[in-house]
């Protein structure tokens, strides 16, 4: 981290919170006060000067379709978790010891293993850290909807957003929107058969709130994982 | 209602979404200044708060001020505009600034904090203010608010640097939420 005075910072937290800060500027900036405590506490002064002012704004109604198209992006019941070795989140750190390679061949071992009675996936990844801790369940339990399953939760992210991505065989990474940072969460798109088709991983990066604003990762790589398929897809 | 929002609870979120998303379009379209990029910002840092709700109370702010930042970041970020597009920007909301019958008082601490940002901004020069209003309530970039003002750029520049300084050292001094704590 380059060594920046107390007077530099505030300069930049303020051109940033102001708005005059733009472009990629701006996720540089994001990107470091992400890593230092200091830039995103001066950043959280002048968000706290300065914000406030905005409450001057004459209010405008936005058109009912918005909050309609919020409710459906926060749509889903929490559903229960099912008991057992799928959600224990003892198995899935178990796992993250030794896990690289061994994991797809397990997994394809628990998809096929799996009794009957319990709803079948269509596909499923793992998601871990460069390190190999596991941290997300992505499942497609049907079609147009992804489930994911917090294996460990990220903590205080506060100033950043994930962002689930599908890695195509070829291709650039197509966006399968926000997900939760610290619990688990649900995707549903119409289109998703033709998002994830080609696709050979999953990945999670941290973007500015509200997702990457280019359409690419922008942000770090936080976690990824190939996809193994189940006997319908 | 942000807490209960936090437990996932969807009623408290709509509640919420009704008493704030007027505020925070006028908020984001101002910025962006095309209704339906506005209305994706919105609908995307509603989506993001939802998300956040429970961290938030790590954010130290107001809930009203984090969600105003959310949304401002966001219209900030889908900031696709040309310079050709900024003629009609609204002269009076940047002297309103210092007009105090102009202040809405719903919530005393929130407007006790406005207040001092208020005077604190009547400290500045005409041209500082002016250049800050410019930037904060209609996205202007530098650039941007040199050729509103017709100003060289350095000069508009420097107004706003100079000002922000100036703004910073007031607030700490009358104690808002001073850069030494």
């Amino acid at each position: 981290m380059k060594r920046w005075t107390a007077d530099l910072k505030h300069a930049l937290a303020a051109d940033f919170v102001l708005g005059t800060m733009r472009g990629r500027a701006r996720r540089r900036f994001e990107a470091m006060a992400a890593e230092d405590a200091e830039l995103s506490r001066i950043r959280g002064q002048w968000e706290a000067f300065l914000t406030p002012l905005a409450d001057r704004v004459a209010p405008v109604a936005p058109p009912s379709r918005v909050w309609k198209a919020v409710e459906a992006r926060i749509a889903g019941p929490r559903a229960p978790k099912p008991a057992g070795l799928w959600s224990s989140v003892a198995f899935w750190r178990w796992i993250g010891t030794g896990f690289a390679a061994a994991s797809i061949a397990l997994l394809a071992f628990t998809l096929g293993n799996r009794a009957p009675a319990e709803p079948e996936t269509m596909l499923v990844a793992v998601l871990a850290t460069p390190e190999q801790v596991p941290r997300i369940v992505v499942e497609q339990p049907r079609d147009g909807m992804l489930r994911l399953r917090m294996v460990k939760p990220w903590a205080g992210m506060t100033r950043n957003d994930l962002e689930l991505w599908v890695i195509p065989k070829e291709g650039k990474p197509r966006s399968l929107g926000v997900v939760p940072s610290d619990r688990d969460g649900e995707v549903r798109m119409a289109n998703m058969g033709a998002m994830l088709k080609d696709g050979v991983a999953f990945a999670i990066s941290s973007e500015p709130l509200g997702g990457s604003p280019t359409g690419q990762p922008t942000g770090k790589v936080l976690c990824s994982g190939a996809i193994a398929r189940g006997r319908r897809a | 209602m942000l807490a209960a929002s936090a437990l996932g609870d969807r009623k408290a979120f709509a509640e919420l979404y009704r008493e704030t998303s007027a505020k925070l379009f006028a908020v984001s379209l101002r910025i962006v200044r095309e209704r339906q990029l506005a209305e994706e910002v919105l609908q995307d840092s509603f989506v993001s708060i939802w998300n956040h709700a429970s961290d938030y109370a790590r954010a130290k702010s107001a809930p009203t001020t984090w969600m105003a930042a959310i949304v401002r970041n966001r219209s900030l970020d889908v900031l696709r505009r040309g310079a050709h597009e900024v003629e009609d920007v609204d002269e009076a909301l940047a002297s309103a600034l210092v007009d105090e019958s102009a202040a809405p008082a719903r919530d005393l601490e929130r407007a006790a904090e406005e207040h001092s940002i208020r005077d604190c901004l009547g400290e500045l020069d005409a041209d500082q203010r002016q250049s800050i209003a410019l930037a904060f309530f209609h996205g202007l970039s530098h650039s941007e608010a040199a050729q509103h003002l017709r100003r060289p750029l350095g000069t508009v520049k420097t107004h706003i640097r100079r000002g922000l300084a100036r703004l910073k050292d007031c607030l700490a001094r009358v104690g808002v939420a001073g850069p030494s704590r």
